[in-house]
């Protein structure tokens, strides 16, 4: 376990931010999670990273959850506050013999891009396009870290993003050519459901390509 | 001559590491003797996969205090990592002992004799340096050759009391494969908390199994409990080594693709199905058996309908299967469908019936057939032993010796739930 303090938070929506602390000696394979709790606290959860393998800071996008213990303390920490950092655990990893040859498509829900973004920030040459599922455009945390036009926000309470519904129907209505490198990340459902249509399209899916977000 | 006795809970690797004490204490004199009887040192190695391994380990300590209070009482394993303040906080254990210490328990009771109180903390902490099982308490050799998990399905809390992936150094491992070859082990059994993610500088899990197999001497290797996600083709090919045997504990969890989604597990059902295809299309009578899970929350009648159709279609061998409960710490403890105990009781019961059944119908393919049995237990006429799949066999024949191979036909089958098979020593 290792301690790292906080440089700041950055509020995203009312109830979803980013910490950014000091990185340390701290490594990690893009697409790994850590175990995030105050220095001394046994309460702990996992988080995705966000930051890039070559950023000098170590990122992690949270949602607060409504009557949840850490997260509702993690949005209040102040820059200096020591944070208990354990990991990096998780084999939810690009393969490197694709990175520059393959296409990919990324498809997150909600929060479940973080591990997306750090992807992304990491290969920034990488050629893929990213389907993010939120229900309101205000959850499209970020959006211009991304290249014009690779970005896809599809969202489900509003007619605001680029495709009104869930990520699941938009698959349905866009397919996918075999030769895609698929990773999902996300809820349970949209995983099981996305996978069903990827397979249906033709696409082989590695087992180890997705994250389950709970 | 003092006096030990020991009580295993859990996995193999547990049991591997208790031969492995074992062996050390009857090394220096003492003499092994039943948990039930009376001994001068109780060693309890704990398991705290479920609830009911807790109170399993907590009822075995209360146990070694009746037969003899003023034993030395030595705690370790899982439990003593997860419920450590308990266990210490207990008058009765005059040592609890984590993991990561536990091949020094012996140096921890010597010292005591001698009137120098170690604390624990202080133990060598390396999760490698048991000797030899040779005086264990198995017929099969059991290696080390990896410990912890970074997998954190979320159930398990595993990766808490075992720690991180940690694998041997290759080297250590042939040597100690070697060593116990030498010293007339006739199968060696390979152990870990999750040994199909061996990695150690470039080598992986399927290129130690390759270079043990190439090994000299008269000898099979059986893989124990491994993962569905941590091997390749590679390992798939070398299962057809003469060597190698047709049996592999391959664990499944549930039948359900949105329960293993829930579980964080890292295969499908179709992957875990093309798997067993795959292994199955090397011999067709391999013996695969496996681990389920009944009543992960949010198992829904539907998911686990899929878990008992999927008993029947793959025909497991064997079904380890245990009612889930709640592991503090991990990520499903905070999941909200936790499913009603009497449910789970419920499933239980009917999820035992099919595998029973299931089992005795894949056992009931061998009548007729050979096994080659490693005599484990004999008085010369009448054997016990394990045939290459992993099934129990008893046969008849002359001069029978313990620690040897026998080829044996299979006549019949007894009707017990645990079936064995039954059969005459072929000349």
């Amino acid at each position: 376990m290792r301690s790292h303090k906080v440089i700041e938070i950055r509020n995203l929506t009312p109830s979803t931010y980013i910490i950014r602390m000091e990185k340390n000696d701290f490594t990690f394979k893009t697409g790994q999670y850590i175990t995030l709790g105050f220095s001394g606290s046994i309460d702990r959860r996992e988080y995705s990273i966000y930051s890039s393998e070559n950023d000098e800071h170590l990122e992690v996008l949270i949602k607060e959850v409504e009557n949840g213990l850490v997260s509702k303390k993690l949005k209040r920490c102040k820059p200096g506050d020591k944070l208990d950092i354990d990991g990096p655990f998780g084999h939810f990893s690009l393969q490197n013999d694709e990175i520059n040859k393959k296409k990919f498509l990324f498809i997150a829900t909600g929060t479940g891009i973080s591990p997306i973004h750090s992807f992304i920030a990491t290969h920034p040459e990488m050629d893929y396009r990213l389907l993010h599922g939120v229900r309101k455009e205000e959850e499209a945390y970020e959006r211009d870290s991304y290249e014009n036009g690779n970005y896809i926000l599809c969202t489900s309470r509003e007619k605001t993003g680029d495709f009104h519904g869930r990520v699941t129907e938009y698959l349905k209505q866009n397919p996918v050519s075999s030769d895609t490198v698929c990773y999902l990340c996300g809820n349970c459902h949209m995983i099981y459901e996305a996978y069903d249509i990827l397979e249906k399209q033709g696409v082989q899916l590695g087992p180890i390509h997705t994250e389950v977000y709970f | 001559m003092k006096k030990v006795a020991f009580k295993t809970l859990g996995c193999r690797l547990n049991q591997y590491e208790t031969d492995a004490i074992a062996s050390q204490f009857q090394d220096n004199d003492f003499q092994l003797v039943p948990f039930d009887k009376e001994a001068d040192v109780y060693v309890i190695n704990s398991c705290t996969v479920t609830h009911q391994s807790d109170h399993k380990s907590r009822n075995f300590i209360n146990q070694a205090n009746r037969k003899n209070p003023n034993s030395i009482l030595v705690v370790t394993g899982c439990m003593a990592n997860n419920a450590k303040n308990e266990l210490e906080s207990r008058e009765e254990i005059n040592y609890v002992v984590e993991n990561d210490r536990k091949s020094s328990v012996f140096s921890l009771v010597e010292a005591h004799y001698k009137g120098e109180i170690l604390h624990p903390s202080k133990l060598n902490t390396d999760l490698f340096s048991y000797g030899s099982t040779e005086k264990g308490f198995h017929t099969r050799s059991m290696v080390k050759i990896q410990d912890g998990c970074d997998n954190f399905c979320t159930f398990c809390i595993i990766p808490s009391v075992r720690g991180r992936a940690v694998s041997r150094p290759i080297q250590d491992i042939l040597d100690n494969v070697r060593d116990v070859i030498s010293n007339g082990a006739k199968e060696v059994v390979l152990t870990g908390v999750n040994i199909g993610r061996y990695e150690f500088e470039n080598y992986k899990f399927d290129d130690i199994v390759e270079q043990i197999l190439e090994l000299e001497g008269d000898f099979r290797l059986r893989i124990s409990s491994i993962e569905p996600d941590g091997f390749g083709d590679k390992f798939l090919g070398l299962l057809n080594h003469p060597k190698m045997t047709p049996h592999l504990h391959l664990c499944l969890q549930s039948g359900s693709d949105p329960v293993l989604l829930q579980m964080r597990r890292m295969y499908t059902i179709k992957r875990f199905k093309e798997i067993v295809d795959r292994v199955r299309s090397v011999r067709s009578d391999f013996n695969i058996t496996t681990d389920v899970i009944i009543g992960f929350p949010g198992e829904s009648d539907q998911d686990f309908d899929a878990t008992c159709n999927i008993i029947k279609e793959l025909q497991f061998g064997h079904v380890h299967a245990f009612k889930y409960s709640i592991r503090k710490g991990t990520r499903a403890e905070r999941m909200t469908e936790q499913v009603d105990e009497k449910i789970k009781t419920k499933r239980s019961e009917l999820l035992r019936g099919i595998s029973d059944q299931v089992k005795k119908q894949y056992r009931t393919e061998f009548i007729g057939k050979e096994q080659i049995v490693l005599v484990e237990k004999t008085n010369g006429k009448i054997a016990k032993g394990y045939g290459e799949h992993y099934i129990p066999v008893e046969f008849s024949g002359e001069e029978l010796k313990k620690n040897h191979f026998y080829k044996v036909k299979i006549k019949s089958m007894t009707a017990e739930d645990e079936p064995v098979l039954t059969g005459e020593q072929m000349i």
